[in-house]
Formats: C-alpha cells, structure tokens, sequence
C-alpha cells in the first residue's frame, strides 16, 4: 500500500512537472510582449542619398511600430561593414540587422554569426510571401530551400547605349544588340562613324559572372555552390568562360573596347561624354545615364546584357541582403523581422527604387509601379524586369555561391588585364581557376574549424 | 643636466603606466597576437583557431605572386625614397631663398601632406584615368593606369608627391639651421654655390636626411595603400601590388587572417632589417652637431 503510494505520488509530481515545463513555456512564448518597448541597431553599407533614403524607410517603420526603436547607422562599405559586425560580434554587442552583399551569402550561412530569415519568420508567425518576390531574387538567398536573408537592394547589369550616336552611325536606335556578334557589329559601325572605341565597361569580375549565367553553364562545383557539400572547385574556365573572354578581349584587341581600369567612374565618363556608345554597368546607373545624356540633348537605350548565339541561361541578380545576427532576445528577433518585412514591402519597395534605380524584390511592388505609369515615363527602368522575367531560375542563373568570391574577382580581373597583355584566354583562365581552387581547399578547411 | 631623483623606487613606474597601458593595448598585444596568429589556421567569422606550424609562411613563399610584389615594392620604395628626398630638398632650397612670396610658396608646398591617401588618388585619377584623364588627353595617350609599367610609375609619382611636404617642411627647418657664418667664410674662400652646397650645407642637413630616408622608407612601405587602392587596386596584373597592399585585401577583404598575420611579419622583418642596415651604413655617415 505504502509503495503504490509513494509509486502515485512519484507519478503525480513527475507529472506536475512535465505539465509545468509546457506551461512555463506557454507563458514565455506570452510573456514575448510584442508591445513591449524594444532598440534594435541596424548597420547598412548604402552611402550618399541612400543613408537619409534608409533613414526614411525606417522612420515609417517606426511609425507603425511605435514601441521599436531602430538605431540606424551606416558602416562604411559592405566590406567594413562585414568586418565591423564581425568584431562587433565578438564583443558582444552585434547589431542586430546588418547589410551585406550578396558574394558573402555562402560565408555568411556558414559563419555561425546568424539566424535564417525563414527559421525567424516560422518561430514568431511572421510569414514571408515568397512567391511575391521575383524567381532570381529570392532563388539567389535560397540555399538548401531555405532563405537566409531578406533581398533589400537588387540590380542586374545591363546594357546602355547612345541612341543618338546609334543613328548618327545608321543603326536601328530602337534595337539594341543582343548577342556577341550583334554588338561587335554595333561596334565596328559606330567605330566607322567616328567613335574611336565604343563600347567600354569597367574591370569587374561581375559581369564575367553573369555572362557565365546567361550561358546556363556552372561557376563552381556542387551544383554551383548551391549543394549539400561546400563547393571544391570552380568551373569558370570551361568553354562558357572561354566564349566570354574570348569576344571581351576579341573587341579590345580590334581596338573596339576601351580597358578603363577597375572602378565605378571611369566607364561611367566615357560613356557619359560620348567616348564610348555602347557600355555595361549596374541597372542601378539608370538614373545617372539618363541625366547624364540628357544634359547633351542625346537620348539613353537599355538593353539586355549580351549573349552568344543560342544559348539558353538567364541573368543572376546582384546587390546585398539584410541578415539578422543570432545572439538577440526575443523581442529583438522579432523587431528585426519586423524591420526586415517593412523593407521588402510594396511602399519601402517603391521609395527605394525611386530613389536609387535598384530595382523592387517583389512582383506586386512592380505592379503598383506599372499601374502609377511610372515605366511609361521611364521606359528604360523597365529593362532590368524584363530581363529578370525571362531568367529561368536553374542553378546556374540563380547565381554561384563561394566562400571566397572577393578573392575569385580579384584574381579574374587580373587574369582578364593578362589577356589584354596577349595571353591566351583559356591559359588565363585555367591559372585562374587554379589559384581560386587553392583558396577555395583553405576556406572549406578554415571554416569548419 | 641634472639627474631628477624620485623619492620612491615604485613612483617613476606609476608615471610610466599609463603610456605603457597604451603601448600594450595598441601595440605590443596586436603585434603579439599578429606574431601568434601567424602560425594558425583561423576561421574568418568566429575566430576559432588551429595550430597550422609554417603553413602559412610555406603557402607564402610558394606564392610567385607574392615574389613579384616583393620585388615591386623594393622597386617602389627606392623610387619613392630618392625621388622624394632630391625633388623635396630642391624644393626646400629653391624655398629657402629670400624672394617676394616665399611664404605663400611655402604653404603651397605643404599642402599636398594635408590631403588623404584616398583624396591623392582621386586628384591622380582626374590627371591620368583612362576615360577622360587631363594628362591623357593632353598626351593622346589614353593607357597610363592600365599598362602595367606606366602605372606603376603614376602610382609611384603619386606616392612621391604626397609625401613631398612632410620632406620639405624637415629640409626647410634644417636649412635654416645651417649657420650663415660657415657658408660665409667658405664663400671668403672662394668656394662656389655648389661647392658650398655639397660641403656644407649637405653636411649640415645630413641628420635630416638620414632621419627623412628612415621615415620615407616606412611610408614607402605602409602607407601607400590607400592611393593604390583608389588608382589601381593592385592592376593591372598585379604590377602595383606592392606587399602593404597585398596585405591590406588578404586581412581586410579576403578575411585570410593567419595568412595575413604570416605577411605582416615578414613585412615587419625587412623594414626592421633596412631600418637596421640604413642605422649601421648611412647613420654612421651622418654629421650630428
């Protein structure tokens, strides 16, 4: 009798406990106040305009979330950026959104710095509607079908050329090249015309990247990056880079393309001062192009980025994300998911385009746009869309993932001024790929310590 | 000069601290930890390290890039070094004389010392860059920044002029220091300007100059990212990447932070050893008064 009294008892106080610990965490799920008054900082790497454009954007946020105060503060570039919260974190006092670009998303997942916008968005019901958001958007921050960070600023590059100069040399100024042989055509007309040489872009591993995508062939290994083990090698020297580099260094060696060097300025001067009629830059130049040939009475064109003949792949988009750091309270996730929901929506979106020519992330912030008549005005904002909708969303155009994508720039551009220099385009590039290989062996190691 | 005697043993300790706090927290435990880590693998993001032996400095030496930018920056640092040092003391003199405006000159002179590494490179980049450079436009030459040697050279230039009036504010102090009555009996004597220049005044100012090659040297070495980074960023191939630069990518952009430690040692090692070399033969030559 004493023993199945002792047996009960045990039972009911093992009991008591269990049911104690679910209440416990009922209530700590209620004690998550979600009025409660709340600081979180936000770092972001947008410098110029942007900074008060932000500043806006959270303004209105605050103003709807009345108990969030967000200490908005620009850190310097994406780089300082990184590395700031990177000490930050180590000290203890991280913000808890940041802003990073979008070649540090494979090291960022893999920093043991973070909390995935998707596991984030579940734990407090804060759905995310990603169908909303453009397939090359959302694809590029997708990794192992989770999303990792909020799209904030996106752009493409895209094609600019002069159609004043266009006509002058007797081209169709309302059909701008598409693919290689089209554009060394263009060239060689306009050259003839008077231009000495006329297509120009800046030294920028990017562009040799999305013309990789546009060929629907791999940049690394493992599925692009995107696989379960970490990329091992990278696949930039196969024929879809040689194609590249074989047309890119083609034109200069004809004396069709002027080398200015690495940079964002120098491009943009020549094609603005009519050295050059045909350029590449970032969709986000829009803006500054269209002024630009505007104050010499010349008229701006936008087209898709080149292609060789035939081939299939769509554009990988470009710009930074928001991620949020992993070492908040509760109340503090939940304002940064808040914060980050406010900046992809439609009106953020909207401010954010306007203000800057980066595109919206999402399909109803377009269509909002379309509606305002805000393309028939500026018809060549609309390229970058257009351009984004015919990119199939494959592997390849979602873009590669790399821990040492900085690197992996660097060491293409120097291969591409070894080209200038006479070297044979695929030598250049097998080197390449080698040094990147090297580095890439060290990271996989560094990372998993 | 008299000895000052502390009434306790532990009192001159106690002023020292606070500069000795200083010095640890900002030099002695960073060149430590740089020291240190340079024998580790570690993780970019979180810190965590391994023992990696001389990895990193194999990885180093087995690096020819990192073999050519050795070379460039002895290269680079000897162009700086003289050219600075013969276009700044020319100028000091050509500063020193008593003419109408000397001291607005003089002003002008220093002002290129006031600007930022990254404002230089931006005034460079107005002069030679490849779309719309003055200089190129001038010259018909449109390719100064992206032909490796002729960067180099601008890059160089650059560095040179930036540093011209830290050199010349030191010359212009050592020339004034220079007693007239020497020159002046050796003018009695029948000693000609240059002859008076090259045993005299040359003499006098050795200290200056031996104290200028010195600094020149570090700054040849350490500071000139900043304008190569604006100018070049290293290109084209590599020809501006001098070692500070190399450096500043692999710790600050690539995150490749023991091999970054590995590349500040070395670094260290042969600016302490020409630093060593400069005390041991050209100190020795110095005429100190």
């Amino acid at each position: 009798m004493k023993k199945i009294l002792v047996l009960l008892l045990s039972i009911m106080i093992s009991m008591t406990c269990l049911f104690a610990n679910g209440q416990s965490e009922i209530t700590m799920k209620k004690a998550l106040d979600d009025k409660a008054p709340v600081t979180i900082q936000f770092w972001h790497a947008m410098s110029g305009s942007r900074i008060e454009l932000i500043q806006g954007i959270v303004d209105n946020f605050m103003a709807e979330n009345p108990n969030i105060t967000v200490e908005v503060q620009y850190a310097g570039s994406y780089n300082d950026t990184l590395n700031k919260v990177k000490s930050a974190y180590k000290a203890g006092n991280a913000p808890a959104v940041f802003h990073s670009y979008e070649i540090g998303t494979l090291g960022m997942i893999n920093s043991g710095l973070i909390s995935p916008i998707d596991e984030l968005a579940i734990k407090y019901g804060e759905e995310i509607d990603w169908d909303n958001f453009f397939v090359p958007v959302q694809s590029y921050y997708k990794y192992q079908g989770q999303h990792y960070s909020m799209p904030f600023n996106s752009s493409t590059p895209l094609l600019f050329y002069n159609k004043t100069l266009f006509e002058k040399a007797g081209l169709d100024a309302n059909n701008p090249p598409e693919t290689y042989a089209e554009v060394v055509a263009a060239a060689k007309a306009l050259k003839a015309s008077g231009i000495d040489t006329p297509v120009t872009w800046n030294l920028h591993g990017w562009y040799f990247e999305e013309m990789i995508a546009l060929q629907d062939a791999p940049f690394a290994n493992n599925d692009n990056g995107r696989g379960k083990e970490l990329p091992t090698e990278v696949l930039f020297n196969g024929p879809a880079g040689k194609k590249v580099l074989d047309w890119w260094v083609g034109m200069y060696n004809d004396g069709l393309f002027n080398d200015v060097g690495p940079g964002w300025d120098n491009h943009r001067a020549a094609f603005s001062s009519g050295t050059a009629a045909i350029a590449l830059s970032s969709s986000s130049d829009v803006n500054l192009f269209t002024k630009a040939l505007n104050d010499k009475g010349w008229e701006l064109g936008t087209g898709f980025i080149p292609h060789p003949e035939g081939s299939t792949g769509g554009v990988a988009i470009g710009g930074g994300t928001l991620w949020i750091t992993n070492n908040l309270t509760q109340e503090q996730e939940l304002a940064a998911v808040k914060l980050e929901k406010f900046i992809a929506n439609d009106d953020s979106q909207k401010a954010w385009h306007k203000g800057t020519g980066y595109f919206p992330v999402t399909k109803s912030a377009m269509d909002s746009l379309e509606n305002e008549g805000w393309f028939v005005e500026n018809p060549n904002y609309k390229t970058a869309f257009d351009q984004l909708l015919v990119s199939p969303g494959t592997l390849n155009s979602s873009g590669s993932l790399l821990g040492v994508f900085p690197e992996t720039r660097a060491i293409i551009q120097s291969a591409i001024q070894e080209c200038y220099q006479g070297k044979d385009t695929q030598v250049a590039l097998d080197e390449a790929a080698k040094k990147v290989n090297d580095l890439i062996t060290e990271w996989n190691e560094v990372i998993q310590l | 000069m008299k000895q000052s005697v502390f009434p306790s043993k532990f009192l001159p300790y106690l002023l020292l601290l606070p500069t000795f706090l200083v010095l640890t927290t900002f030099l002695f435990y960073p060149a430590f930890e740089t020291f240190r880590l340079s024998f580790y693998k570690v993780n970019p993001y979180t810190g965590a390290n391994k023992f990696a032996g001389l990895y990193n400095f194999k990885k180093l030496f087995q690096n020819a890039d990192y073999g050519h930018s050795f070379v460039i920056s002895i290269i680079f640092c000897l162009l700086v070094v003289v050219l600075g040092l013969i276009l700044s003391l020319a100028l000091a003199l050509l500063l020193n004389q008593n003419i109408k405006g000397a001291k607005v000159y003089r002003t002008l002179m220093i002002w290129p010392y006031a600007l930022s590494p990254a404002i230089a490179g931006a005034l460079f980049n107005f002069l030679f860059n490849p779309a719309n450079g003055i200089v190129c436009f001038f010259t018909g030459h449109y390719d100064w920044m992206t032909q490796g040697f002729s960067a180099f050279i601008v890059v160089a230039l650059a560095a040179t002029w930036k540093n011209m009036g830290y050199n010349i504010v030191f010359y212009l102090t050592a020339l004034r220091n220079v007693p007239a009555d020497s020159l002046e009996a050796a003018a009695i004597d029948g000693a000609g300007p240059f002859k008076r220049f090259s045993k005299i005044t040359f003499a006098f100012i050795s200290p200056t100059t031996f104290f200028l090659l010195v600094m020149n040297t570090t700054y040849s070495y350490f500071a000139s990212f900043g304008l190569i980074d604006v100018l070049t960023e290293g290109g084209p191939v590599d020809s501006t990447n001098i070692l500070i630069y190399q450096l500043y990518k692999d710790f600050f952009v690539n995150s490749r932070i023991g091999y970054a430690a590995a590349e500040s040692l070395v670094l260290f090692c042969i600016v302490v050893l020409l630093t060593v070399v400069q005390f041991k033969t050209t100190g020795k030559k110095v005429h100190y008064q």
